[in-house]
């Protein structure tokens, strides 16, 4: 069996992070599944989904990290006209941090749980915010 | 306080019940994969670039491609959402037989604070005889205009109409009536600096982007091409920040002011206190 769902986030600043484990696991509950995997996808190019531990410190460690590795204002080969948009694209930062940590995850549910280590938490990350973003939940199994 | 006295109101879900209006949207405002999305996070979007207030304005081409793209009343119910936040500029076709009528409604029962005109995407010269009663009208209510002056991306819409120096007649005929030249005229910056040094009617934005990133361009275009100086020396009563939204993000653009030259006294001018004296509402 498969069920698919669809949420949003609704971001608040150009760089957000958001635990989002909890509406993760409702909708494992709603699904009815008992045994399977379940993947977390987020639909832009610009926002990640990883798991870390929920500590303020490791997710400013990751800020940190991230802005180090890719600044703001470097020369950019993606900031130009986008004539099939009407638009300036001038996100490449956004693009490069998405990249980096990963757009996806996923986890493994037994008899109807999903199987977390106890550190373990899922974040949404924003990295080009504010913005309103979908987020595809696929659980799989029997 | 941070005005952006040119943003697009025409993607917020509050305005865009029917699909054919979104499409017909997209295609004559040139923005074809624009998302809808509420204007609560239009606002949440100010608040995290910075911004206080932000002009949105209609637009009507109605005798162009046979409608309004976004009309005075749908501006008017956005801007009663968020009365503090947002400020209403009326939209009307010049060609329009009853355009005159048009413009009286928005200045007094829909309490427009101004007129947007495109002359490129309107199809009229600044100067023509056509024009002479909304000009009126604005001078009777004391309402300024914002122009789109220079190119559009818009198709269609040829820059013959749109070139800065055809307003330096109507500066002269209209020496009272308030005129903003947005997008500065890109490309004749330096026709749209000596328009705005001369006249004292006359202003100009800073939604201007057409090539690289916002930052990198505003240092092309005033820094490189234009003397570095000129804004903070000279033209520091003259410029008003714009961002051009949704064709780029607002936050990009207030950031892209860090690239212009400017001391903190002239920075808050450019940054919004000359918008509340181009709008009549200086406090």
């Amino acid at each position: 069996m498969v069920k698919h769902y669809e949420f949003f986030v609704m971001t608040k600043d150009e760089y957000y992070t958001e635990y989002i484990g909890d509406k993760v696991k409702e909708l494992v509950a709603d699904s009815g599944v008992q045994n399977g995997i379940v993947s977390v996808v987020t639909a832009h190019t610009n926002c990640s989904i990883m798991v870390t531990e929920p500590l303020d410190c490791i997710l400013s460690d990751l800020d940190v990290l991230l802005h180090r590795l890719v600044n703001d204002d470097d020369e950019y080969s993606h900031a130009h006209f986008l004539p099939t948009y009407g638009r300036t694209s001038a996100n490449a930062y956004g693009h490069l941090r998405s990249i980096l940590v990963g757009n996806s995850t996923v986890l493994s549910l037994v008899n109807g749980k999903m199987t977390m280590g106890e550190a373990q938490e899922i974040v949404f990350m924003e990295f080009d915010g504010p913005q309103s973003r979908k987020i595809f939940v696929d659980i799989i199994g029997e | 306080m941070v005005i952006d006295m040119h943003a697009f109101p025409g993607f917020f879900e509050e305005i865009c019940e029917n699909p054919e209006k979104i499409e017909f949207r997209r295609e004559q405002y040139f923005l074809y994969k624009q998302h809808v999305w509420p204007l609560s996070l239009f606002i949440t979007q100010l608040d995290a670039a910075g911004i206080d207030k932000a002009v949105l304005s209609a637009e009507d081409v109605t005798t162009r491609a046979g409608g309004v793209i976004v009309s005075n009343e749908e501006v008017k119910k956005l801007v009663d959402m968020y009365p503090d936040r947002l400020i209403g500029f009326a939209g009307v076709d010049p060609r329009r037989e009853d355009a005159a009528e048009v413009l009286e409604k928005a200045f007094t029962e829909l309490e427009m604070k101004g007129l947007k005109l495109s002359p490129a995407m309107q199809y009229f010269m600044p100067g023509d005889p056509l024009m002479k009663p909304l000009y009126e009208i604005c001078l009777k209510y004391n309402k300024p205009i914002l122009f789109e002056a220079g190119m559009t991306w818009v198709k269609n819409s040829p820059s013959k109409y749109s070139n800065p120096l055809n307003f330096e007649d109507v500066a002269i005929e209209y020496p009272e009536l308030r005129m903003c030249l947005g997008h500065f005229g890109w490309p004749w910056t330096r026709e749209t600096a000596m328009l705005i040094l001369k006249y004292p009617n006359l202003y100009a934005d800073t939604a201007l982007l057409y090539f690289d990133s916002p930052k990198q361009f505003f240092q092309t275009t005033f820094n490189d091409q234009l003397g570095e100086y000129w804004i903070d020396r000279m033209l520091y009563d003259k410029v008003m920040f714009g961002s051009t939204y949704p064709r780029i993000e607002q936050k990009r653009m207030v950031k892209a002011t860090e690239a212009l030259n400017l001391r903190p006294r002239q920075r808050a001018m450019v940054m919004g206190e000359n918008a509340l004296r181009f709008m009549g509402m200086e406090v």
